[in-house]
């Protein structure tokens, strides 16, 4: 549908990611003006910054694959299935009596571990059997959720050692440890993507797989390797939502599915692939966390945010199809 | 994109100009949190609670999420916090889920109490249960005996797995039956049901299908038994069944009238948001509590010698015969 | 053309294969599978999932998708339930409401595809959270029970009488005509109308579908609005069966029409799919799941097996595909 017109990087960057800028400018200052004494606290922000780093890493798992062409259903579940898998090996360890930091070590080497699996298998699938991502992933994610049921019975798993709640709840310095992590996936994810040969041909792939073929890259292993980085991404979540729930369960997270779609596509990444920005994704995973917040503090109800992030998705849609309909005019 | 900047400002113009700033009264803002909305037992107790509300002149923001998932209290709770109210009062969906978030509320100075299902309790300030969870346990499989006899094969269905208030009526119940009632056969492990009465229904068919001897089903969690009788009497079998739980007497009249339902039990879900925000506004204005109080509207409690934890008062059994007395 | 139709035949007819061996495994393992009594059930608890994958199937062949479907039905209920219950106790009046709803939500999320050019995934997830907010905003989660009895009456009542119950003969239900009558509507719009030939054409190739001279806008606004109309008659028919109205009781559900639709061998890669296809495919879902039941394993081990299947049967699709493209790749190379 859309292909790259060929302008000049920068020339792009200026138009889509300065406008999410201003937009999030605009919001933050409307919160800030309805809900003075509330918004603009310290509290607040705080608060935010804990809510965020969820949701953006999870934005920007979603946004590596959709840059490749594809899309991954499947990354609540693989979040959800490192965190079990990972709560099993930590309450076990404390069950055990043995000490905190050897529990947490070994936990968090277990949920990278299972989110290097999950996207491994899902790179084997895509890219070896080619099978369209969509449905691959669709087919995984139940895969995954019936291995957590299967773990959990339904249940959560819970007794971590106190200390693992250090990850998603204390702040450094007044910077919540999430935000903290948070920026660190992001830096990496932006040299990464935009600055790295992996990253370029990740581009090229999704902007045409047969041609990147042509090329002579391997795009079977390239693609093998986005979906590992998106299961290590979703790990990385999993281990912020653990902490923050103190527990794990496989419906933890089941929003964020979609909300990281939104986000993804919000901050200007093509559905078909091919164009993504890092930075785009954080402005618009800040815009959503932002208007959520605001609207919150301000007292409307939460049904109604709901509906104001579907049509402020379909709004920016709209508004980039009427603008990309006055530039451009091929087909 | 100029025409994008400048839709934004016109918005922000517009919303600028109609946004006034609302100035809150000064009352005191208590939140009551239940597992969920929607159910008839959590909305009988938001009448309550929204009239201790109006009887002692407070602020009661009643509100929980739809569906019974830890998660979301979760994150509504953050919400508040940020807001900044000045008491918590939560059922939790599961006690491990919320003790971060419950930590939280205390640090930042919000009175924290949990009610209906307790949650970790080093974390509330104080405890609010309807009834002793050991005595109600083992009066639930005494009311199954009751009816379908001391031996046989029998299912449990409960709400959600991890709330600790229905866990520990089962915990009571599976120990007392242990010694006094050998002879019971629990098929399967006990099913849960989200607190939904559809699953309820659904997951009642399917053991139906499965254990075919099956004489007693026992539903813990209100909308529970009222799906359980719906199934057994659309499959006729109300006289070879029996079911048992707590439920609203309302609800559950149709289904004891035909004997599909034999027997609930349960307390006023009314009086227990009331109780709650009587003794959260008491805390906050330092006042603790104290065993065999009279409380207005409720009646007289008592508190655990922990100082923490205050019970309600006994249960009461509904059956064919007094379901109608009961509004509730 | 020979060469789909032996495809066809291979397709559906191994996924027929896999259902009657599930059958023949789960009878084995728990001979009550095979009673009218358990079938019917079957029938009964499924017959939603099947009406909403034959609508979501036009769709999928075109290769869009649509992860509103269940904010949809959920929305639905709640429109004929309160239908029924402050405006008036017609059955029928419900499920026209019921239906013209519907077919008005796709008809939106059409427009939004087709006309302002949303890819479907993301236009479907803007609706689905409008939709679901504004349900859940008005309903705050709370069920409408109690609906009108002669609604009640009607959602019960069953036709012929095939078994015994207690003291009455229970036939097969109700709900059954209204998946025969969409069963039948969609096969004859996809096999005998221009438009069901112009959805195969857009899902094989769009361009080449719109040099032939489809109006793919047009076309996909109507399948959409079509898709809306049987999630409509999806709701009211749920709200039939189940008596009561609970705004969270789809909640997830439209990942598995989706899985149902594609397990019934509908192909995003080549516009192939069919009515059959995808009654064989709910099929196959239910039966998995009732022989999971009667055979006492947990129920949480049948997403791990319609996962397995799901993978099972795409990797099947998409290998099948990759022979037929490399035998017939010269003459595609000669027509680029």
């Amino acid at each position: 549908m859309k292909k790259n017109t060929g302008k000049k990087p920068q020339a792009r960057f200026q138009s889509k990611e300065s406008v999410l800028f201003f937009i999030f400018i605009g919001i933050f200052v409307l919160m800030c003006v309805l809900s003075p004494q509330t918004f603009l606290t310290w509290r607040n922000l705080q608060s935010m910054a804990f809510q965020l780093p969820e949701l953006g890493i999870f934005a920007l798992a979603m946004m590596l694959v959709i840059v490749s062409g594809g899309m991954n259903l499947s990354i609540t579940f693989t979040a959800a299935l490192a965190s079990i898998v990972g709560g099993v090996v930590l309450s076990t360890m404390t069950a055990a009596g043995m000490g905190p930091t050897i529990t947490i070590v070994a936990g968090l080497a277990t949920f990278v571990l299972i989110g290097f699996l999950c996207g491994a298998l899902n790179g084997v699938i895509v890219a070896d059997i080619g099978i369209a991502p969509m449905l691959a992933t669709l087919g995984t994610s139940t895969l995954f959720e019936g291995v957590c049921l299967n773990i959990t019975k339904g249940g959560a798993i819970s007794g971590f050692p106190d200390a693992f709640l250090w990850f998603g709840n204390a702040s450094v310095l007044g910077i919540p440890f999430p935000m903290i992590v948070f920026v660190a996936v992001v830096v990496a994810s932006y040299f990464l993507l935009e600055r790295s040969p992996f990253g370029f041909k990740t581009y090229m792939i999704g902007c045409s797989p047969t041609v990147t073929e042509y090329s002579g890259i391997n795009v079977k292993k390239t693609l093998r390797i986005v979906y590992i980085i998106s299961g290590i991404l979703c790990a990385i979540a999993g281990v912020l939502m653990s902490s923050r729930y103190n527990s794990a369960k496989e419906s933890y997270g089941s929003s964020y599915m979609l909300q990281s779609i939104s986000a993804a596509v919000l901050g200007g990444t093509d559905i078909a692939g091919g164009y993504g920005k890092v930075v785009g994704t954080v402005l618009a995973v800040m815009i959503i966390q932002v208007i959520s917040s605001g609207l919150n503090i301000f007292g409307i109800n939460r049904f109604i945010t709901t509906v104001v992030m579907g049509a402020i998705l379909i709004l920016v849609l709209t508004i980039n199809y009427i603008s990309s309909g006055r530039k451009a005019s091929s087909k | 994109m100029n025409r994008t900047q400048k839709f934004v400002a016109v918005l922000m113009v517009l919303l600028v100009t109609t946004g006034v700033a609302f100035a809150q009264a000064k009352k005191p803002t208590i939140v009551v949190m239940p597992k969920l909305v929607g159910i008839p037992y959590f909305n009988a107790s938001e009448t309550g609670a929204k009239k201790a509300g109006q009887d002692l002149g407070i602020n009661v923001i009643y509100t929980g999420p739809t569906t019974a998932d830890a998660a979301e209290q979760v994150r509504m709770l953050e919400d508040y916090i940020s807001k900044g109210v000045d008491a918590i009062c939560v059922a939790p969906n599961d006690p491990a889920a919320l003790t971060p978030v419950l930590k939280r509320a205390k640090a930042a100075g919000i009175l924290v109490l949990d009610w209906d299902t307790p949650a970790d309790k080093s974390v509330v300030d104080l405890s609010v249960h309807q009834i002793d969870d050991v005595v109600y346990g083992q009066h639930i499989w005494d009311l199954l005996v009751k009816e379908m006899g001391d031996s046989g094969d029998y299912a449990i269905l409960t709400g959600g797995l991890s709330a600790a208030n229905l866990n520990g009526w089962i915990d009571a119940g599976l120990a007392y039956a242990k010694t006094k009632y050998p002879k019971l056969r629990l098929v399967t492990d006990k099913i849960p049901t989200d607190e939904k009465q559809q699953v309820a229904y659904q997951k009642t068919l399917d053991l139906i299908k499965a254990y075919p001897n099956l004489k007693g089903i026992i539903g813990v969690s209100t909308p529970t038994p009222i799906g359980a009788a719906q199934a057994v009497q659309e499959k006729g079998l109300k006289n070879k069944i029996a079911v048992v739980g707590t439920a609203l007497p309302t609800d559950s009249r149709p289904y004891l009238e035909d004997g599909s339902l034999r027997v609930v039990t349960l307390w006023d879900p009314a009086k227990l948001g009331y109780l709650t925000v009587v003794l959260a506004n008491n805390m906050l204005n330092g006042k603790k509590p104290y065993d065999g109080q009279e409380i207005a509207n409720v009646g007289k409690i008592s508190v655990k010698p922990d100082g923490k934890t205050v019970i309600m008062g006994p249960p009461t059994d509904f059956t064919k015969e007094n379901a109608k007395n009961y509004a509730f | 053309m020979k060469v789909p139709q032996r495809l066809k035949q291979s397709r559906e007819f191994g996924i027929f294969l896999i259902l009657l061996a599930v059958c023949i495994i789960v009878t084995v393992a728990a001979p009550s599978f095979f009673s009218i009594e358990n079938l019917f059930d079957i029938l009964k608890g499924n017959v939603v999932l099947a009406i909403m994958a034959i609508g979501m199937l036009p769709v999928i062949l075109t290769g869009g998708i649509d992860v509103s479907v269940g904010s949809m039905v959920a929305a639905i209920t709640i429109i004929v339930g309160n239908f029924l219950m402050k405006g008036s106790d017609n059955i029928l009046l419900a499920f026209v409401v019921g239906c013209l709803s519907g077919a008005f939500l796709g008809l939106i999320n059409g427009l939004l595809i087709a006309k302002l050019k949303i890819p479907p995934i993301v236009a479907t997830l803007g609706m689905m959270s409008i939709i679901s907010g504004i349900s859940l905003y008005y309903t705050n989660g709370n069920w409408i029970t109690g609906l009108p009895k002669n609604f009640i009456d009607f959602g019960r009542t069953t036709l012929g009488s095939f078994y015994q119950q207690g003291d009455e003969m229970i036939g097969l239900p109700v709900q059954l005509v209204f998946l025969v009558f969409v069963a039948v509507l969609s096969w004859f719009i996809l096999r005998h109308t221009l438009v069901g030939r112009g959805i195969y054409a857009i899902g094989g190739n769009r361009v080449s579908a719109e040099r032939v001279g489809y109006s793919v806008d047009n076309i996909t606004v109507f399948l959409y609005a079509y898709e809306g109309f049987v999630v409509g008659l999806a709701g009211a028919v749920h709200t039939s069966i189940m008596r009561q109205v609970d705004p969270n009781a789809f909640n997830g559900f439209e990942m598995q029409v989706i899985s149902a639709v594609v397990l019934g061998g509908a192909s995003t890669l080549g516009g192939y799919g069919s009515v059959i296809g995808t009654l064989i495919g709910v099929a196959l879902f239910a039966v998995i799941n009732n022989g999971l039941i009667l055979m006492h394993i947990p129920t949480f081990w049948q997403k791990i097996v319609v996962g397995i299947v799901l993978i099972a049967s795409i990797s099947f699709d998409v290998t099948q595909k990759k022979y037929w493209e490399s035998h017939n790749t010269k003459v595609d190379i000669e027509e680029a």
